[in-house]
């Protein structure tokens, strides 16, 4: 049945072997390892399908292994390294099987050959996950934690009832290219869709990717909204709806990033962002687009995770991460600071960093297919993205004003991941061959062209430039102790204001309708009391002998119609 | 070490730091605290902007779209939307923004961190 060992195996064992070993250095060293053994499993597969067996007349598949899956795997495996050495310190035990069983179901969803394996993964990310945001043990993570995991939990039903009409419609469990038409294949982009973060059902995101851990968030930010990057690129590559989605959700999450003080959420925004990149490469759909796709999902998911590891170590040194209540870190935390420039350069695709060699496969499949409009949101959210993730973040927390803030420089295993992941971002940035054979089909794009470079280097410049004009002349907003209303103020404001008010509208009518009816039943009670009562006029008509002779009669009836 | 200190939030006070006790790389880079040469630093930007929109003159760029032909189109674009961005982004504030407590009091606060890992007591010693 089983002739490959799938890697999923190895990261539900070593969640086995992490829980029964003391915390401690041994427990940290097994935990980096795992990723490590599964990286080394991934990186070895052969292309096609294993692990395949029919239960209850349907056809899973545990292993659907091509290139598409695993680039995906490979960066999740990374990620998942990178996150564990950023977390050593931790003696955690519910955040380190949490971390391992969420990676681990991830990296199985990515290898899903169908639908039910599909689903069981990607419950299994919803589950894992929210315990990194539980594990912060403030009330406010409780309570997000709860409506991160109804996104997700919803998320997965709404999948879950897709595969089941699109079984009834097609016969096929098959997690393979799907044409949206059918009430099924509706409900499944749905379900990829709240994954994803698209606009509308993307608040869950921001919303608690912030709540988590220090190193909790590091880990969120890799996988949960890739693995829905791939399901679609797996489902929906072409539908050009999602040229239109992802064009909005590249454009809506900068200007709430400008003015957002907490400074994980301002990146939690800019993840947004960047997954409307990618989803725009999959809604194109050419071979370019979707090697655009694959490659931005591989570079972001390294420089963004570099960003959080930063902000991060600032958060776990300052015990702040508000942009408010920071500034000037670099006195005492300048390794720390070059990293965060380093992942701020890569998100904004500096030359020589990975952004650059990735984003621009996905500006070029647009130009290319000439969705000019497209082109050119993809333009200025690639500068505002520089704006509020490449200048904002480094700025606020490093420069600005003097918080008089002198915390130390982050412990060394936060800044051994983050130097590993900033040379990866350097590494593919500067010499993105490796990172290019891995893309999904072939390639032949040279993205070091001159006018590449320098109309490249002119975007960032002068949105460095309107940045520092706008903040000399004091017209930028500055960082303010504040939230900002988005999606989630419909259920966490307008929906229990709805419901209140609908509650208090029943209960009155309710109030009203029921003193006013039980008024009328009392009446009605005491006057048919007063008649029929013992003491009433028609309770004298009412000998029990009657009733014996009339119950003889109907009996007598009965039986004469016997004989008859 | 510490002296006892409260260490909530908002408890740092601006001290001046003796240049000597801040690790090598960040005294190296102490010069940014001068008005003078954070100016420089813009003037230098200036410069560059300046260039790299002369420098459209000394390449054939290669385009998909005509209006990339434009003189120094990135630059502008660029820099007209950023600045745009901003406007907007400040104006949505007025109908956006709320208190910090607006959801739940102590809704965005970070959990109470052991003090040991805060290491915040370098500037108290």
């Amino acid at each position: 049945m089983i002739d490959v060992v799938p890697p999923f195996i190895v990261y539900i064992l070593g969640a086995f072997v992490v829980a029964n070993t003391p915390a401690g250095i041994l427990r940290s060293a097994v935990l980096c390892l795992i990723p490590l053994i599964g990286g080394a499993l991934v990186w070895n597969l052969e292309v096609g399908t294993f692990g395949q067996f029919t239960a209850y007349g349907l056809d899973i598949v545990l292993l659907r292994v091509d290139k598409l899956s695993i680039i995906f795997a490979l960066i999740f495996s990374l990620a998942g390294f990178l996150a564990m050495l950023y977390a050593w310190h931790i003696k955690d035990t519910i955040q380190q099987v949490a971390a391992l069983l969420y990676s681990g179901s991830a990296i199985g969803a990515v290898f899903a050959g169908d639908l039910i394996t599909l689903f069981v993964f990607w419950e299994g990310t919803a589950i894992a996950s929210v315990f990194l945001i539980w594990a912060r043990r403030t009330e406010g993570a409780y309570h997000t934690g709860m409506r991160y995991l109804i996104m997700q939990i919803a998320s997965g039903v709404i999948l879950i009832a897709g595969a089941a009409l699109y079984y009834r419609d097609t016969g096929s469990i098959a997690f393979e290219q799907m044409t949206l038409g059918s009430l099924g294949t509706w409900l499944i982009f749905l379900a990829f869709g709240i994954k994803c973060a698209f606009p509308l059902l993307h608040n869950w995101l921001q919303d608690a990717y912030p709540a988590a851990t220090v190193t909790g968030t590091v880990v969120l930010s890799a996988f949960t909204t890739k693995l829905a990057v791939y399901a679609l690129a797996r489902s929906f590559p072409g539908t050009e709806l999602l040229i239109y989605i992802g064009a909005i959700m590249t454009l809506f999450p900068i200007f709430y990033a400008v003015i957002e003080n907490d400074l994980r959420r301002v990146l939690a925004y800019s993840l947004n962002n960047q997954l409307g990149f990618m989803v725009v490469g999959v809604g194109i759909g050419t071979e370019l687009a979707l090697n655009g796709t694959a490659a931005h999902a591989f570079a972001h998911i390294l420089y963004k995770a570099l960003l959080f590891m930063s902000v991060g170590a600032v958060l776990f040194r300052t015990g702040t991460a508000k942009g408010s209540d920071l500034g000037g870190l670099y006195k005492t935390m300048p390794l720390t600071m070059i990293f965060c420039v380093v992942g701020a350069a890569s998100i904004s695709a500096f030359p020589l960093f990975s952004g650059f060699v990735s984003k621009s496969l996905i500006l070029s499949a647009a130009g290319k297919e000439h969705y000019w409009v497209i082109w050119a949101i993809l333009l200025f959210a690639s500068a505002g993205v520089f704006h509020h993730s490449g200048i904002k973040i480094p700025y606020f927390v490093f420069f600005a004003h003097d918080s008089g803030k002198r915390p130390k420089e982050a412990p060394w295993n936060m800044l051994l991941a983050m130097f590993i992941t900033a040379a990866l971002c350097i590494g593919i940035g500067s010499y993105p061959a490796p990172l290019y054979a891995l893309l999904p089909y072939e390639i032949k794009y040279e993205p070091y062209t001159t006018s590449h470079v320098i109309t490249q280097l002119q975007l960032l410049f002068f949105s460095a430039l309107a940045f520092t004009v706008l903040m000399r002349t004091g017209i930028y907003p500055p960082e303010l102790r504040s939230v900002n209303l988005d999606s989630d103020w419909t259920y966490r404001k307008a929906g229990p204001a709805v419901l209140g008010w609908l509650t208090w509208v029943i209960s009155s009518l309710w109030t009203g309708f029921k003193a006013l009816s039980l008024d009328k039943l009392w009446k009605l009670t005491e006057g048919l009391y007063k008649t029929h009562g013992p003491e009433g006029r028609m309770a004298r008509v009412w000998p029990t002998g009657s009733m014996v002779l009339w119950l003889a009669v109907i009996l007598a009836a009965a039986l004469l119609v016997n004989f008859i | 070490m510490a002296q006892t200190h409260d260490h909530t939030k908002d408890e740092f006070d601006i001290v001046e730091t003796d240049p000597a006790k801040l690790p090598a790389l960040g005294r190296s880079m102490l010069f940014l605290d001068k008005k003078k040469n954070v100016d420089r630093i813009v003037y230098g930007l200036y410069v560059v902007c300046a260039l790299l929109v002369i420098a459209d003159i000394a390449y054939k760029k290669k385009t998909y779209f005509s209006i990339e032909y434009f003189f120094g189109f990135y630059g502008w674009y660029g820099f007209i939307m950023c600045a745009l961005l901003v406007v907007c982004a400040k104006a949505m504030r007025t109908f956006l923004m709320r208190d910090e407590s607006y959801y739940a009091p102590y809704d965005v606060e970070a959990e109470d961190y052991p003090e040991d890992q805060l290491d915040r007591s370098s500037i108290h010693d």
